[in-house]
């Protein structure tokens, strides 16, 4: 799959797709990736839980800084990559099918949607 | 404006992530900090530490000003011998650690930290009222590049240096023809050897050692890894772990001051006195009992009260675990094996106090 074609990202780098189900999978744009360098430390929400836009809900860290991942839309958690919590540096290999965060199931509307950006318009505002 | 050492291109050539570290522009990484980390552990690495400074001090009384200045003992310094030292202000607060060298009678080296050069110099000229001494920046004449780990020895004999020598001590040498002085020092804990030479040979001799060291694994290593490797030997940082309010009694140096110099120097009175009766606040190693990273101003807690602070934190590649160097109040319970909690996001994570250095130094001392 062509990720690039299929998400909207955030200006704080989190990007959203859509999968076929109807419930989105969040990760990290390759930009934030390549930025953070070596991942060494990630910790995600328990499933349940509930945020709303803007929120942070998981911290990221590299060897030299701590980060917070903000949601780009309200949502619940419904699954998180137990994998990437046990091997950060999988997220430095790959950030959509090997290092993909949360998956959740959200009711926003296009309100919430309107202010994320096409790849391509993420990367020329970079 | 940001200073580039003589061999900033190489690093760009290289694709380094750069990054501005007082005042220089220099490379972070070039590939990943851990696998830089661990080709330093397992083979050898190339550091461009041009940065940092080299004071040429001369002059009659020479020894006698520099005993002014350091809580060691110049005068006990011998020829081509190097020492680590601290610079004490006169309440016994740090301005900077060093390596001293003799070079010769009434000829010193003196490296500082790249962060700390012009408060070095500062206070060296408003100490050497007195003394017949001249002080001599020549930092922008050299450039200095570290070459550190198991192989470091074995490729720079290759190279044609003569590597019989103890850690330090510094001795003029050739490195593929090149004129150079060779220290056997380092900042990562492992053996190696950091080569003075002058800014025109330097590019040349960056590549040859990159060529030459392909047999060995040789990569380059940013400041990234610099750090990382020097936290893991519980090497001190100057502006970390050592600052103007903390003496060298309380950074855990104790073994680097003489208890019998009979001269004079700046904080004596102070660092005698902890010498003899102890200190409010002590540095302490820390291990992460879970996978969280404790890192610079991070709280310690013990007991649910506030005991102390992180000063250097991170991710230890080798010990696969979390470490830290911290300040807490001198407390006799807080000791090699005791358990104490360090915040990080608002919840408190459990630590173990360990001996210091967290992993065996590696540094070839005479039997």
């Amino acid at each position: 799959m062509n990720y690039t074609e299929k998400i909207l990202c955030t200006r704080s780098h989190e990007y959203l797709l859509e999968n076929s189900d109807q419930t989105y999978t969040i990760g990290l744009t390759d930009y934030a990736v390549e930025q953070l360098g070596d991942i060494v430390f990630l910790e995600l929400p328990e499933v349940g839980a509930e945020y709303k836009k803007g929120e942070s809900f998981a911290a990221i860290e590299s060897v030299k800084a701590a980060s917070e991942i903000y949601m780009p839309i309200s949502g619940k958690i419904i699954e998180i990559n137990d994998a990437v919590v046990d091997s950060p540096e999988l997220l430095n290999e790959d950030n959509y099918e090997k290092g993909w965060l949360v998956k959740i199931e959200s009711s926003a509307g296009d309100a919430e949607i309107a202010d994320l950006m096409e790849y391509e318009d993420y990367k020329e505002q970079l | 404006m940001t200073k580039e050492t003589f061999l900033h291109d190489k690093h760009v050539q290289l694709g380094a992530k750069m990054v501005d570290f007082a005042g220089w522009h220099m490379p972070v990484q070039y590939t990943s900090i851990i696998e830089e980390h661990k080709t330093v552990r397992e083979s050898v690495g190339l550091f461009d530490v041009s940065h940092m400074g080299e004071v040429f001090v001369s002059g009659k009384d020479s020894m006698e000003f520099l005993n002014k200045i350091v809580p060691q003992d110049i005068s006990k310094l011998n020829y081509e011998k190097a020492v680590y030292c601290q610079l004490p202000n006169k309440n016994g607060g740090l301005i900077d650690d060093l390596i001293i060298y003799k070079l010769g009678i009434n000829y010193w080296l003196v490296i500082c930290n790249a962060s700390r050069l012009d408060e070095d110099l500062n206070w060296m000229v408003r100490n050497k009222r007195g003394f017949d001494v001249k002080i001599d920046n020549l930092s922008h004449n050299y450039s200095l590049l570290a070459i550190q780990g198991p192989k470091a020895a074995e490729l720079l004999a290759k190279m044609g240096l003569d590597t019989n020598q103890e850690s330090f001590t510094i001795k003029p040498g050739k490195v593929a023809g090149i004129k150079v002085m060779a220290s056997r020092t380092g900042y990562t804990g492992e053996d190696g050897f950091e080569i003075l030479v002058e800014n025109e040979y330097s590019e040349f001799l960056w590549d040859k050692i990159l060529e030459e060291g392909v047999e060995f694994g040789i990569k380059p290593i940013g400041l990234g890894a610099r750090d990382t490797l020097r936290l893991e030997a519980a090497l001190h940082l100057y502006g970390n772990d050592l600052d103007e309010c903390t003496t060298p009694i309380e950074a855990g140096l104790s073994w680097s001051i003489p208890k019998d110099k009979e001269a004079d120097y700046n904080g004596k009175e102070v660092i005698m006195n902890q010498l003899q009766n102890g200190t409010d606040k002590k540095l302490v190693a820390l291990k992460m009992l879970d996978r969280s990273i404790p890192r610079h101003e991070y709280e310690v807690y013990s007991n649910g009260e506030k005991v102390g602070v992180v000063t250097s934190g991170g991710v230890s590649p080798m010990l696969n675990a979390n470490i830290a160097l911290a300040y807490v109040k001198n407390d006799k319970n807080i000791c090699t094996g005791s358990t104490v909690q360090v915040m990080i996001r608002e919840k408190l994570h459990d630590a173990e106090v360990v001996k210091k250095p967290f992993i065996q130094k590696k540094n070839k001392i005479k039997n």
